[in-house]
């Protein structure tokens, strides 16, 4: 179902602006196990970071690999003043350098625990975490959200997400055809939420043609937890950060975060 | 930032999309009482600035000088684990004569059960065809709908009861031999979205295809 694409993995200040610079001692590509297959992650900070510091886990869309989230990654990194963050994200199997191959939920979920528990085993805890998933990562994100993770969720940005395979499958056909008629891929990111706890913010577009807002907002509108907060925007698409602009995708995520 | 280098990452939501509504029209003109025909037919639904091909067989026999009966099969649904079976009749109103139209109307089902969970779906459908036959040639306007009973199993509210489309064609009907051609409009009363792909559609709605026919009578 799923075709990850080459990553060469060169994450370079080069594209950046200057406003978003990485230090490059703060760059650190690190490979993790996930079953049988290898898994290549990203982590913006330092290491003591993880003990001390909120982390974002940033759990990327459709793209080929992580090159190409590397500039949001960086702008997440320097949120509210330089290295005020770390980052971690990684390649799903078959996206970039990982191995294998994405088929379903469970070789996401266990792409994203491997990822976890090596941010585990680093000192990261509950209260440090916030949890951002670009447009496919809210497949992994729903699930883990709604009790998966190792480390519990207690704050999640839901950018641009999906709603259900269902919706998809309706969507494309549409027809009352479920999703399991062409993918064993059965997610419900509406279930999710209604099952999730912990504060909650999502950010959408209204002219998204990759995530109709419609659905995606019957889907998080379910959320039960302690917070809310919903960001829609007018003439925007599924790329939102370079339709409203850094400032404005920044100043929701960082009031959120320190919310 | 582009999203087109990812299209081949949702092929499987592209075909979904076309494995429904997306059939071809296969009896226009009622076949002779007696007369088989068998043929195989390919439908190229149009798909950001390509298209796909999409393969199906049937079989049709005249029950009557005006009634004919069909049954098909979807090839490439049964790539994605689902069959996909359709079967109906043809009636003949009143032949074509001259540059006035013949008319014909059909009725239907088609059947999807996922080879994964075996959840089923009917959906029934019927259409109407104008046509002006000389000789071997057929041109054709149809109109067709599947009625959806249980739009109300789709999510968030999004179901619709009727997915109507409308084509136009041509047909060689010469001895043994038939050829198809036909455009269709597929949905367009609703928008199809598809994550990472673009759908040519008509005013904002549904999709388009040409769909080739070839098969054999005797």
């Amino acid at each position: 179902m799923f075709f990850g694409g080459d990553g060469d993995y060169q994450f370079s200040n080069d594209p950046l602006d200057t406003a978003y610079h990485i230090d490059e001692s703060k760059i650190h590509v690190f490979t993790v196990p996930s079953e049988e297959d290898t898994i290549y992650g990203l982590f913006l900070g330092d290491f003591s970071q993880m003990e001390n510091d909120t982390i974002i886990y940033y759990l990327h869309g459709n793209g080929s690999s992580m090159d190409v989230f590397w500039s949001t990654v960086a702008v997440l990194a320097n949120l509210g003043e330089q290295h005020r963050y770390g980052v971690v994200m990684y390649d799903y199997r078959g996206y970039g350098k990982s191995t294998g191959t994405t088929q379903n939920a469970a070789t996401m979920a266990a792409d994203y625990d491997a990822v976890l528990k090596w941010m585990e085993d680093r000192g990261l805890t509950s209260d440090r975490m916030v949890v951002m998933a670009n447009s496919l990562g809210s497949l992994p994100a729903g699930p883990a959200a709604a009790g998966g993770s190792r480390i519990t969720i207690e704050k999640l940005i839901m950018e641009v997400p999906q709603s259900s395979a269902d919706v998809i499958m309706q969507n494309a056909t549409g027809l009352s055809l479920p999703s399991s008629m062409i993918t064993e891929y059965n997610f419900d990111l509406g279930k999710n939420m209604e099952d999730y706890p912990g504060e909650l913010l999502w950010m959408h577009a209204q002219e998204d043609e990759v995530a109709p807002v419609e659905t995606a907002r019957g889907a998080m509108q379910r959320h039960n937890g302690t917070y809310y907060r919903e960001e829609v925007y007018p003439n925007a698409g599924h790329g939102l950060r370079w339709d409203i602009g850094n400032e404005e995708w920044m100043r929701v995520i960082h009031e959120f975060i320190l919310h | 930032m582009s999203y087109k280098p990812f299209m081949k990452k949702s092929i499987w939501v592209i075909l979904a999309a076309c494995i429904a509504s997306c059939t071809p029209t296969k009896i226009v003109v009622p076949l002779e009482e007696g007369q088989w025909q068998t043929g195989a037919t390919l439908g190229r639904p149009q798909i950001n600035t390509g298209s796909l091909p999409l393969l199906g067989v049937y079989a049709a026999k005249g029950m009557s000088a005006t009634t004919t009966a069909y049954g098909a099969a979807q090839l490439s649904s049964a790539l994605f684990g689902t069959v996909q079976l359709d079967a109906g009749m043809v009636k003949g109103i009143r032949p074509s004569q001259g540059f006035t139209p013949g008319f014909s109307f059909s009725y239907g089902g088609n059947l999807f059960v996922s080879s994964r969970d075996f959840a089923t779906r009917i959906y029934p459908e019927a259409g109407a065809n104008m046509f002006w036959q000389q000789g071997p040639h057929i041109l054709n306007v149809s109109a067709n709908s599947w009625l959806d009973p249980t739009w109300f199993l789709a999510e968030y509210g999004i179901g619709q009861i009727f997915a109507p489309s409308f084509g136009a064609g041509y047909r060689l009907r010469y001895k043994w031999l038939e050829l198809q051609a036909e455009y269709k409009l597929v949905n367009p009363t609703r928008e199809i979205h598809i994550p990472q792909a673009s759908v040519p559609s008509t005013l904002g709605l549904g999709g388009r295809g040409l769909y080739w026919g070839a098969a054999i009578n005797f």
